[in-house]
């Protein structure tokens, strides 16, 4: 199965192409940019395309980061994906950016527990903990720093994500330190294709997972008095 | 030519497709248009990230809907327009993207159009119109005067210096208590009230220059209404038709000054042109028609579904462009203000 991964989730605008038949990565690419993906992406794209070496409609699923991250960004990353899956027809699978941190290092070792956390400024994270063989242990959510540290700092576990330092630097003296600290300002793409390619599209739909409400209060009314 | 047209700059999510024939008559052949009025009601106003995450939500159905009621496929598509601004920039990048996603995977020609342009520009698919004409475009966002020479050329003539006529509306609508949005609220109370009950102000009236100034209007329904509350129901009714009196006074005298100003530059209109949200407003239209007749000029206001945001006048524009091959690189930038005077988009991560 030949899949096109997409991220724009968080601070870099990736793209890969990966083929499963043999786990081959055809092409892959991922910049930092902060910001401007809604500018950077198709170029991206069409460059791995182009190194890939294969015609779209060869793409057999497309897959795409859904946050948590920026709201923007990640709806830069879905709008593309479902824009290709309603021309091409092909399956949308949504990843999450979490479960794209967590797991490369589930893969490598199943034993430690890996948390995940993004930063999602003032204070707050969005995280997931996940255990043995890839099973949640805390589901994914947005919570505040001192919150998380009492939520996974009971035993040994590794952190990834753009929210690792400042964990790993709020971690209390008394816990068990974590076992690894993988700062990383995106989840690496050449995953996200992996988990887009086993995903059910049925379970793994293209929306946005933004953990948090939008920032919108109704206004006080100034109206005139009425009888 | 056949082209896919995208608006999502605002808070209607819409997706159309426009044909242009080679004499470059226009046909709708869908035009799917899903209002976020109820989800922005209770903030009294359109809300910036409600509106991005209603876009994303909807779109590729509304495209895909559009595309089944014109009975195309996606390969007979002439090229992919959007908005590109201006306008709520989460909005603008969910249509812009998911339109160069399109155009991408079709390897078919990419437009991006300024809102304002497809505004403009939406009298010559209903219409066999030649340029140049005298644009009023009045809308919840903008109030300007465009003498409109041809696809791409645009001089803004006037413009307001504070609200927009819509914003008038809408604010007026707030006051006095009216539901959301404001524009049809007030239009329909007004019809019940006695536009001569209270002489309100008519902003820049008899001025040379073709601007609006709207913001003293606003402050000065208030004072009236503050005299004289707590108000009745024909309270309400009388200060909605003066103030829809005031607002029509003032835009026949400023598209006068903008002809008297065009014709000091040598410059004639063949037609005005009303255009925007606000010109589904029935008043402003009336009083429109009687000033045309009384100038000799002929007038085009397109029907009040393609006045309001909608995908057909994206993709009509977006035809008009490509059949002057005017397209754009996948790389182009969206834009939460884009004057229509200045230009084309710019490309790459400049700001």
């Amino acid at each position: 199965m030949r899949v096109l991964a997409i991220d724009t989730a968080l601070d870099a605008c990736s793209a890969a192409v990966i083929d499963t038949a043999g786990d081959r990565v055809l092409a892959s690419e991922s910049r930092e940019i902060g910001r401007g993906h809604a500018e950077q992406l198709l170029p991206i794209v069409e460059s791995v395309m182009k190194k890939a070496g294969v015609k779209f409609d060869a793409i057999d699923r497309f897959a795409v980061t859904i946050g948590p991250g920026s709201f923007t960004g990640l709806r830069v990353g879905l709008s593309a994906a479902r824009g290709f899956g309603l021309v091409t027809k092909k399956p949308v699978v949504g990843i999450s950016t979490l479960a794209a941190f967590t797991a490369p290092l589930i893969t490598q070792d199943q034993a430690v527990p890996v948390v995940a956390a993004i930063d999602a400024k003032h204070g707050n994270l969005y995280m997931q903990m996940v255990g043995a063989g890839g099973r949640t242990l805390i589901t994914p959510r947005a919570a505040g720093l001192r919150e998380t540290v009492r939520a996974v700092a009971l035993g040994p576990v590794r952190i990834v994500g753009t929210g690792a330092a400042i964990l790993a630097a709020h971690w209390p003296a008394k816990a068990p330190p974590p076992t690894l600290v993988e700062q990383r300002a995106a989840p690496d793409i050449e995953w996200v294709a992996r988990i887009g390619a086993v995903a059910d599209p049925a379970q793994a739909a293209p929306k946005p997972l933004y953990l948090k409400l939008p920032d919108a209060q109704p206004p006080a009314s100034a109206r005139i008095a009425q009888r | 030519m056949l082209l896919l047209g995208i608006e999502t700059t605002c808070d209607e999510t819409s997706a159309a497709v426009v044909e242009r024939a080679g004499n470059g008559s226009g046909t709708i052949r869908s035009n799917i248009v899903l209002s976020q009025l109820d989800e922005h009601r209770p903030f009294g106003g359109v809300v910036p990230e409600i509106a991005a995450r209603a876009h994303v939500q909807v779109l590729d159905e509304v495209i895909k809907k559009a595309m089944e009621k014109a009975g195309v496929e996606f390969s007979a598509l002439d090229g992919v327009a959007a908005s590109a601004g201006p306008g709520l920039i989460g909005g603008v990048i969910v249509g812009l993207t998911t339109a160069k996603a399109i155009s991408f995977a079709l390897e078919k020609p990419l437009v991006a159009i300024n809102h304002l342009e497809a505004h403009a520009l939406t009298a010559r698919l209903i219409h066999k119109l030649d340029f140049p004409y005298l644009l009023l475009l009045v809308s919840g966002g903008h109030t300007q005067l465009v003498f409109v020479e041809a696809v791409g050329a645009y001089t803004r003539i006037g413009t307001t210096r504070d609200d927009a006529i819509g914003e008038a509306f809408d604010k007026t609508a707030k006051l006095l208590g009216l539901p959301y949005p404001g524009g049809p609220a007030v239009e329909r109370c007004a019809l019940d009230g006695d536009p001569k009950r209270f002489s309100l102000p008519r902003p820049m009236i008899g001025r040379p220059e073709p601007d609006f100034s709207l913001s003293g209007l606003k402050t000065a329904i208030r004072l009236e209404a503050e005299k004289i509350a707590p108000i009745s129901r024909q309270d309400i009714a009388d200060l909605c038709a003066s103030f829809q009196a005031a607002i029509t006074d003032v835009i026949v005298d400023r598209v006068q000054a903008a002809l008297q100003n065009l014709g000091h530059s040598g410059k004639t209109p063949n037609a005005i042109v009303v255009a925007g949200g606000v010109a589904a407003n029935r008043t402003i239209r009336n009083t429109m028609e009687e000033l045309a007749i009384s100038l000799r000029l002929p007038l085009v206001i397109p029907p009040a579904e393609l006045c309001t945001d909608n995908g057909a006048m994206v993709a009509w524009a977006g035809a008009e462009r490509l059949a002057l091959d005017m397209t754009d690189p996948l790389d182009i930038k969206p834009r939460a203000r884009w004057p229509l005077d200045i230009g084309p988009a710019p490309v790459g991560n400049s700001a």
